[in-house]
């Protein structure tokens, strides 16, 4: 007993230092935010010897684009998430239900999208040609590269959904439009908050594709701004970790607050496969 | 009965997101297997002419390719090894009740909320060759002699990279494993004990048999992810210092950027072949040994 009461401590100890090696490059950044150019400069874990909370966070705002950034964000996120949740559940519940071959084959394709990469340079070519903006090919190619994902979550739960709940309303003489939205999705909320989280993270935190189709200060979402603001300001550290600090804080607040949900949510898919 | 299942579940429903799919997905797939054989100038398509397998020749004898074929490889393999250890020990070191677990687990997930441009930054302050937080705790503790220029050494830096990705994603490794371990049944544990089994005999016929399909997906996820790796290495060489630490994803991203679009379709094709290569006869393979529950 007393020899697992030893292990336990030592295994606490060990946990509690792994959590410092996340813990401590956070600390770094928002009190190197803190301090003046030069002493930021130095990078280290010391306090400021004089505070310049202010002038680091106002000078930065001036010239980030950082409130363009994040209503940029909000807007492409926004749009984003909620086409994917209708889409992509429409999608998944007919192509679940239907169970021909045909349909088989086309959830297989959808699902394939897992897999493969989307292949950036000739979507570019299809958004060049049906002349769109930077901002809706933007939007329209980040709703494709999460929907395998989306549709493959909504599927495996509307597997679980008896079918004589469908069978039921269709006599009663609901059309398919509104055996779907009335019926089957207030059914499916469980998964629609996973989705909503997936979703949202990974559009929110995209860069990848942003950086092909936004391409100026007035589409730039947050991880761009905060990207081309270290390309034009990297010996100035202070403003930097500033910069990071104040673009990380809206999506750490909401972790946060809702960490159960969001940890759960972004693991969920890989947990059942 | 069966034409009244069709009707219920027309197409009409699904046509909106199958349009999407099919113009920015299925399109450009099959779109960019052609374009690899095309050659073309920026995007005037009347400028196209077919080159045959020019574009493969090209990319395969730039030298940056060859690099960027290893580093890619190298990346999946230590990223995933390494996140996969690291977040197993983590997961069996918090399988069990106790006050800091829930704290714990927050903090270990925290870095896959960030986004990677930001986690960049910061490690590219701490792996700062002279004032970062790395070198200066080296120092501080007599290591002197190991600190390193972690991101601008040509031959270290595609390593540093490699750790930096382990920092951001081994608490969603570690989650994943975690939230596998909890659906065994308390039971089976209890049988062990009864029959006099140690923690390593438990771990090695309970835990981790019926822990392959979480641990399995959370391997695959790795691995693709490490193949397909843009952002992290954007966000802090860019490929270099040279062509240290070009990817795949930071080649087709150059090709794009000088309109050299045939070579850079001609490298994502091969990437896609890779990975489908690698992720599909692995799921098969691993699937085939799992344990029903």
């Amino acid at each position: 007993m007393r020899r697992r009461k030893r292990y336990e401590a030592i295994l606490n100890t060990a946990l509690c230092f792994c959590a410092l090696i996340i813990l401590i490059p956070v600390f770094m950044v928002i009190i190197n935010s803190f301090k003046n150019q030069t002493e930021a400069a130095r990078m280290n874990l010391k306090l400021p010897t004089t505070w310049h909370i202010f002038e680091n966070y106002k000078e930065m705002i001036r010239e980030g684009g950082i409130f363009r950034g994040f209503l940029n964000s909000t807007i492409i996120t926004v749009i984003c998430v909620l086409l994917l949740i209708i889409l992509c559940s429409t999608m998944a519940f007919v192509l679940e239900r239907r169970k021909t071959f045909f349909s088989k084959l086309i959830h297989m394709t959808v699902v394939f999208g897992l897999v493969l990469p989307l292949q950036i340079i000739p979507t570019y070519f299809v958004c060049n040609f049906l002349h769109l903006t930077h901002e809706i090919a933007a939007v329209f190619v980040l709703i494709v590269a999460n929907m395998s994902f989306t549709v493959f979550l909504y599927t495996g739960f509307i597997k679980s959904i008896p079918i004589e709940i469908d069978e039921s309303a269709w006599i009663d003489g609901a059309s398919h439009t509104q055996l779907f939205f009335r019926i089957i999705f207030p059914l499916l909320q469980p998964v629609t908050v996973t989705a909503v989280i997936i979703n949202f993270m990974a559009v929110w935190n995209d860069f990848g594709i942003s950086i092909y189709f936004l391409n100026s200060a007035r589409n730039y979402t947050l991880p761009l701004t905060v990207y081309n603001f270290f390309g034009n300001h990297n010996s100035d550290w202070q403003l930097v970790f500033a910069n990071v600090v104040l673009s990380t804080l809206p999506v750490a607040i909401v972790y946060l607050i809702l960490q159960r949900h969001i940890i759960s949510g972004m693991t969920s898919g890989a947990v059942k496969g | 009965m069966h034409s009244t299942t069709l009707k219920r579940y027309s197409y009409t429903l699904a046509i909106p997101g199958l349009l999407l799919y099919i113009l920015f997905f299925i399109i450009p797939a099959v779109g960019g297997l052609a374009l690899s054989f095309v050659k073309i100038l920026g995007f005037n398509l009347s400028s196209a002419r077919f080159g045959g397998l020019q574009n493969y020749v090209d990319v395969f004898t730039q030298p940056n390719m060859r690099r960027a074929i290893g580093n890619s490889f190298i990346f999946a393999l230590v990223t995933t090894i390494f996140k996969m250890g690291i977040g197993l020990s983590l997961a069996i070191a918090l399988n069990r009740k106790m006050a800091l677990t829930n704290a714990l687990r927050t903090v270990f997930f925290l870095p896959a909320v960030i986004n990677t441009v930001a986690v960049g930054l910061i490690f590219s302050s701490l792996l700062h060759p002279s004032n970062g937080l790395v070198n200066g705790f080296l120092r501080a503790v007599g290591l002197g002699g190991l600190a390193q220029s972690w991101l601008v050494d040509t031959n270290l830096a595609i390593f540093s990279v490699c750790a930096i990705e382990i920092w951001k994603w081994s608490g969603f490794t570690m989650v994943i494993l975690l939230s596998g371990m909890q659906t065994i049944g308390r039971d089976y544990y209890e049988a062990a004990e009864i029959d006099g089994a140690d923690g390593v005999t438990r771990f090695k016929y309970i835990t981790f048999p019926l822990l392959l399909p979480a641990f399995n997906n959370a391997l695959i996820l790795s691995i693709i992810g490490g193949l397909k790796v843009f952002d992290l290495i954007q966000a802090t060489t860019q490929g270099g210092p040279g062509s240290a630490t070009e990817v795949f994803g930071t080649l087709i991203y150059k090709s794009f950027g000088a309109g050299r679009l045939g070579e850079g379709c001609a490298a994502s094709i091969i990437l896609a072949v890779v990975i489908a290569g690698i992720a599909l006869p692995a799921y098969k393979y691993i699937a085939n040994r799992e344990v029903e529950m």
